[in-house]
Parts: structure tokens; sequence; C-alpha cells
């Protein structure tokens, strides 16, 4: 009895000569919530209509709660297996209690009319999905957000165990994406529903997902638990985008932002003459210089970070050299040791804007031992010094002092890479 | 069956029958109403004790019974046959341009009777004459034919039936066209059985077609809740567990051998099927469960209504039933679309 709720095994598909999925190999438990991931084109929407028995697989076999789903009829799949599909047109214009009243076709005898029964599933659904207000419109009168609830109601009316997502939340907006998103997530957490849901919104995804499945032209790249596979590397490997992973504040579960810079430089040459930069972090100022200067070629190296800052955080994701000390603790002397030797490693030294206090004082004063000894210094000063000294004038004092010494002084980080440019120029 | 579908079709039941007694009364020898709804009475056994059967005239007896009934009955089956069949391609094709014509009943319809006319004008079997049996062949033929180019992998491709439903009517129609040139002392028997016509009804007729209309009718009844949730488009169908593929074919062969047996005793009637289901439509709604017997009876109540018109107008002249089915039916169509103002499909 206890079958796992989905098993496939060795499945291939191929429309005419193309393949479309190969070898599919995987299985999702009852009561789970997967989420399928990948770009277009990678038989996300195969796999939907292979689960569904709208297509049958070339080669391999598909089991349904332990049954193979050759052996079931359409009737028999629609009751343990319901889609919602990315968007629906009606050939003819049924109002919207009709249009759900068919989710209940697996359930009907071909002789016999709807019982109570089904009567009472398609109002607790209409009640639910919030649909019962416009029940007696017309299906095409209605707003595309109103047509999709409508679709995904008709689809709680097969009451099946199974309820496979194909883009549900596409055509809604935010307020009902997060509405029904919710209401998925009730149904698997106290119905003990499965749900499998494919979505082009990873962010979406991954807010409620147990695990994540991606796919690549036709195949499992990884599948598990979100944790384990929700990286940089597999997200730039699917996708070929490269992106910023955080954790959102607010629940504690990661996001993914994308990276914008690397669209410039995308296919470009690295940069050949392997100049080795140093910025000083701290406070986030570094992080956005760090990505850049990372994505444009450079060599980059950061230091001294204290741990749980942005910038460390930063440099993790990118894989960057950095040095660090533990949180909110003045900059040690071992720290300091080996932020000045990365620093006499450099070609150049940054200092972003950072704000100045008696813990990373010392951060400046390597500045200075670099311009010192003919390092190249660049700073970007976007603000006053005197309004990020907080250490009483003499973070300020310093910084002066290292101006004067022959500092490029920036009014922002855009122009870094420009100076960088002419600066090779010049020599 | 709902309360609202029966309500409906008693009804048009009542129209029809009251149009079977004025259609009976009228026409070349006009017979008073109420000596129709007599003579008509006395044959229903159980009724026919109730009234005074002595004044009823042997001569107009022969007239309703011999003449004007079977034709009648077999308006009443050929217009239900076409509108019916009409909802159900319209309903898989999911496209309102579908008829029963569309999959080549009729061109292959008529090109099985212009042979039949040509080479067995004269010869009847079991007293039902060639034309009509080769019309039925014909019909039946050209749909297999085309059913089969169209059906790849087991599966119906629609573009495929409807484009090769053209191209096969057009190369038919075209040996017609060669034909009527080459025989032309045939041309005028040719040209008014492809117009259609009722003129021919016999109860032969009627007694053969009147089973299989029947029996499909109600066989094809069952699948109209599929119907409806096919108009979601067959993958979506098939998410909510119909078997399309299945149903698509069963009822493509109930309705097209429907149609074929109603062109094969009416000729090629046109508009029927096609704007019959649409009128419906727009006054009851797209519910095929209730679409289908109301408007399988109106197709009925307006082939009978046309031929009445067709044969007494003009009389003893008779009028193609097709012209009359287009003027009644079709500003009667476009008064409904601009009343209804909004979308059928």
């Amino acid at each position: 009895m206890d079958y796992p709720a989905i098993n496939v095994k060795n499945v291939s598909f191929s429309y005419n000569s193309n393949p479309a999925l190969q070898n599919l190999n995987f299985t999702i438990e009852r009561n789970s919530f997967v989420s399928i991931l990948g770009p277009n084109g990678a038989g996300k929407s195969t796999l939907v209509n292979l689960l569904s028995k709208v297509i049958l697989p070339d080669k391999g076999e598909i089991f349904i709660e332990g049954k193979n789903i050759k052996e079931l009829t359409h009737n028999e799949i629609a009751k343990k297996v319901a889609v919602v599909p990315q968007n629906t047109s009606l050939g003819f214009n049924f109002s919207v209690y009709e249009t759900i009243l068919m989710g209940r076709y697996p359930y009907l005898s071909r002789f016999k009319g709807e019982k109570p029964e089904d009567y009472n599933i398609v109002d607790e659904i209409m009640e639910l999905t919030r649909t019962d207000i416009f029940k007696d419109k017309k299906y095409n009168e209605l707003s595309g957000g109103e047509k999709q609830r409508v679709v995904i109601a008709q689809t709680l009316a097969q009451g099946s165990p199974v309820i496979i997502l194909d883009e549900p939340t596409s055509h809604l907006d935010i307020n009902f994406q997060i509405e029904f998103m919710e209401l998925f997530n009730s149904l698997y957490k106290k119905q003990g529903k499965t749900i499998i849901g494919i979505f082009h919104d990873i962010n979406l995804a991954i807010q409620y997902s147990e695990k994540i499945m991606f796919l690549k032209e036709g195949s499992i790249y990884c599948y598990g638990n979100v944790k384990d596979v929700l990286n940089r590397k597999n997200i730039m490997s699917v996708f070929k985008s490269d992106v910023y992973i955080g954790k959102n504040p607010f629940t504690g579960k990661l996001y993914v932002s994308p990276n914008f810079n690397l669209r410039y430089n995308f296919g470009k040459e690295k940069n050949e003459k392997e100049i080795k930069i140093h910025v000083i972090g701290g406070g986030g100022s570094a992080s956005p210089i760090l990505n850049m200067l990372n994505n444009s070629g450079y060599i980059v190296s950061t230091g001294v970070i204290n741990n749980l800052d942005t910038d460390l955080y930063t440099a993790e994701q990118l894989g960057i050299t950095f040095v660090n000390e533990a949180p909110f603790s003045p900059i040690s002397r071992e720290a300091q040791t080996r932020n000045v030797e990365l620093i006499k490693n450099s070609d150049v030294v940054i200092l972003p804007c950072i704000e100045f206090g008696n813990g990373n004082f010392l951060n400046l004063i390597a500045v200075d031992e670099a311009i010192n000894s003919g390092k190249k210094v660049i700073i970007v000063e976007s603000a006053d010094i005197s309004l990020r000294d907080h250490t009483g004038g003499d973070a300020a004092k310093l910084y002066e002092k290292i101006k004067v010494k022959g500092a490029f002084i920036l009014k922002s980080n855009d122009e870094i890479l420009n100076v960088l440019q002419n600066g090779e120029k010049g020599k | 069956m709902h309360i609202r579908t029966v309500k409906y079709v008693i009804i048009l039941l009542i129209i029809l029958i009251a149009l079977v007694v004025l259609s009976s009364a009228i026409g070349s020898a006009n017979l008073s109403l109420k000596l129709t709804i007599k003579t008509l009475i006395s044959v229903i056994p159980g009724i026919r004790n109730l009234i005074n059967t002595s004044s009823i005239n042997p001569q107009d007896f022969k007239v309703i019974f011999d003449i004007r009934l079977p034709r009648i009955l077999v308006s009443i089956l050929a217009g239900i046959a076409l509108s019916g069949s009409g909802v159900i391609f319209q309903g898989i094709f999911r496209n309102p341009m579908a008829d029963p014509y569309i999959i080549g009943v009729s061109a292959g319809a008529a090109f099985g009777a212009t042979i039949g006319l040509l080479f067995a004008g004269n010869i009847k079997i079991i007293s039902l004459s060639a034309t009509s049996i080769f019309a039925f062949l014909g019909a039946i033929g050209t749909t297999f034919l085309i059913y089969n180019i169209s059906k790849i992998k087991g599966k119906i491709s629609v573009l495929t039936l409807l484009l090769s439903g053209v191209a096969l009517s057009s190369l038919l129609s075209s040996i017609i066209s060669f034909i009527m040139i080459y025989r032309t002392h045939d041309l005028a028997k040719i040209y008014f059985w492809i117009m259609g016509g009722l003129a021919n009804s016999s109860w032969t007729n009627f007694l053969i077609i009147m089973p299989v209309i029947i029996i499909i009718m109600i066989i094809s009844a069952f699948f109209m809740r599929d119907l409806n949730v096919m108009s979601l488009g067959d993958e979506r169908a098939n998410q909510l567990g119909v078997q399309t593929e299945k149903i698509k074919q069963i009822l493509l062969i109930l309705a097209s051998i429907m149609a074929a047996a109603a062109v094969s005793v009416s000729g090629i009637i046109g508009f029927i099927g096609l704007i019959t289901p649409h009128i419906m439509r727009i006054i009851i709604g797209p519910d095929h469960k209730i679409l289908y017997p109301t408007a399988s009876i109106s197709g009925g109540i307006v082939l009978l209504l046309s031929d009445t018109i067709a044969r007494t107008v003009l009389s003893p002249r008779e009028i193609p039933v097709g012209i009359i089915t287009s003027i009644i039916g079709v500003p009667f169509f476009i008064y409904l679309l601009i009343k209804s103002k909004r979308q059928v499909f």
C-alpha cells in the first residue's frame, strides 16, 4: 500500500526525432511538495503531459501510487492526478459553475447525472477558491486571473491526492499568486496532498517547496532538498545565469536574485592581464565592487571583514580570497598581518566608501602602508569622511593624509572599471 | 435528464406536433384542420374509438397518409439528423464553422447519387431507389476515406480531417460537373437531387432511416457530457479523465452515418446542420446535454416548416427546400446574433 506517489523509471520521450526527455529516473514521495525548475525547452511541460498520460513515454515506465500508467484509463488517472494547466480556453461559453463542475467528470457514470455529493464538493471548492462570487458569470467574460482561479477550482474538484501545477500562477497578480500558493501549501500540509509544481519564478517555488528538481536539456541535473541543491553553481549550470542567493530575513528562507552585472560581460574573455585587486571590506560597501571586479575578470581579494558581515557573505558566494575576523570584534594582529600580506601581493588597493570605527581602524592603516609602498590606491568617496568617522577624528585625519599622498578619488563605484582600464593604458 | 431539458423538449415537441397537423392539412388540396386532426387520430389505437370515424373521406385519408405524412415524417427525421450531427461536429471540432457536410458527407452523397441516377436510374431495392442507396454508400465511403487519411498513429488530426474533407469534396464536385457536361440530358436530374428535396419521400424511406437515426440519436446522447468537457481542448479533457480519442472516433462515425442517412433520402439540404445548433446555443446555452436534444428537435421543426412552405407557396410548383431554409433561417439567425450581443463562441 505504501507506494510512492510517482515513480518514474528510465523514461524517455521524443517529439518526432527530437529527444525531449532522456532516461528520467525519480521518485516523488506521498505528501511532498516538489518543484521542477529548468529553462524553457528543458522538458518540464513534456514531463507534466507524461505524468497525466496526455502522452505516453517512448521508453520506460511511470507508476502512480504503484500502478503502471499504461494500465490506467484517463478516468482512473484523473482521480489520482490533477493538473492545473497554464491557461485554458473554452470552445463554448459555459458558466463558471458549469466549468468547475466538469472537474467531477471522472466520478460520473455515463448514464447518470451528478449526485448531491458532487454539488456539495463543488460548492465547498468555490468557497475555498473564492470563485463563488462570480459563479453565474460566463467563463469567457472573466479576466485572465479570474479564469485561472476557475481552472484551479476545477482541478481541485477532481479531489485527487496528487496535484501538478504547470505554472499555475503565471496569470495572477501577486496577491492571488501568494493566496494560491498558500492554498496549495495548506492542501499539502493539512490534507496530505502531493504537490508537484513547475514554476518560472524560482523564488515562489523555493518559498514552499520541500524538494527541487532541476531539469536541463531533457535530463535531471539534480534533485534533492532545497538547501542541498539550491546554490549558485547549480543555477549557473542549469540556467546559464549568475545569481545571488540570500536569505529572506523575514522568513529565514533562501531567495535568488539575478546578478545583473554579468550580463554586460557575457561571453567576454577573461581579463588576460590577471591584475590583482584588493578591496577593503566592511558593512556591505565592498559587495558591489567585489562582484563587479570579479565579473570583469580581475583577481580579487578582500579583508578584513567581520563574520556575519554582508561583504563576507558576498566574498564566500563569489569564491574570493578574504581575511575575516570574529563578529563585533576589533581587527586582531593576526588578521591584520594576513590582510597586509594580500595587499602586498596585489596591484591595486580599493577603499570603498566604508564607515570607520575603532574596530576597523587598522584597515585604514593598511591602506596608508600600501600607498607608502607605492601601491596604486583608489578611494571611492560618495560621502564625506567626516560623516563616516566614528573614531573621534583619527580616521578622518589619516584618510586625508592618504588622499594627499596621491590616491585616485572617485565619486562612485561606477567609475572604478574606467579608471582601471585607463590606468592600464597609461602604463 | 435535467428538468430544464425536459421542459424545453416538451415545448418543442408540442410545436412539432402542431406543425405536423398544420402541414398535413395544407397543400394542393386544402383540408380543414378539424378533419385533418380527426383523420390523424383515426389511426391511433385507443383514442380512435373516442371519435366518430364515419365522416372521414377515404380520399382525404389517402392524401394524408400516402402522400403528406411520409414526407412530413421524413423531413422531421432528416432535420433531426442534420441538426443533431451538426451539434456533434461543432462539438468535436470546437469550431463554429463545422457542419454535417464538413468531412465529405455531402460531396460523397452527391457523387453516389449521380452515379445512381446515371447507371441505375430505375432500379429499386426493397422499394428504395438506387439513387438513395448510392448516395448513402457515397457519403459513408467518402467519410471513411477522409477519416482514414487523417488518422495518424491512432489519433485523428482535426486539421488533416478538415483539409482532406475540403480537398476530396472539391475533387468529387469536379467529377460531378464533368459528368453533367458529358451527359447534358441528365443535368436537371442531377442538379435537382443536389439541391435537395423531399418530394420523393415514401413510407419505405421513413421506415429505413428511422431506426438508424433514432438509435444513433439515443447512443450519442450519452456522450454529451464528454463533449462539454472536450470544449476545454483535448489535452485538458484528457487531464479531466476524458478518453478524447475514443470518444471523438465514436461520435465521428455515429454522426457521419446519421448525416449520410438523412442526405440519402433528402439530398443536400444546407444551413440546417450549421445554423440550427447555433440558434439553440444562443437561446439555451452551450451545455450539450440540453443542446443536443433541443437542437435536434428544432432541426426537425425547421425542416418541416421549410418543406411545407416549399411545396405550398408556388403550388403546384415546388421550390427547392434549401432555398426556404436559408430565407427563413438566416434572417432569424442574424436577428439573434445582434440581439444576444455576446460572444457565441
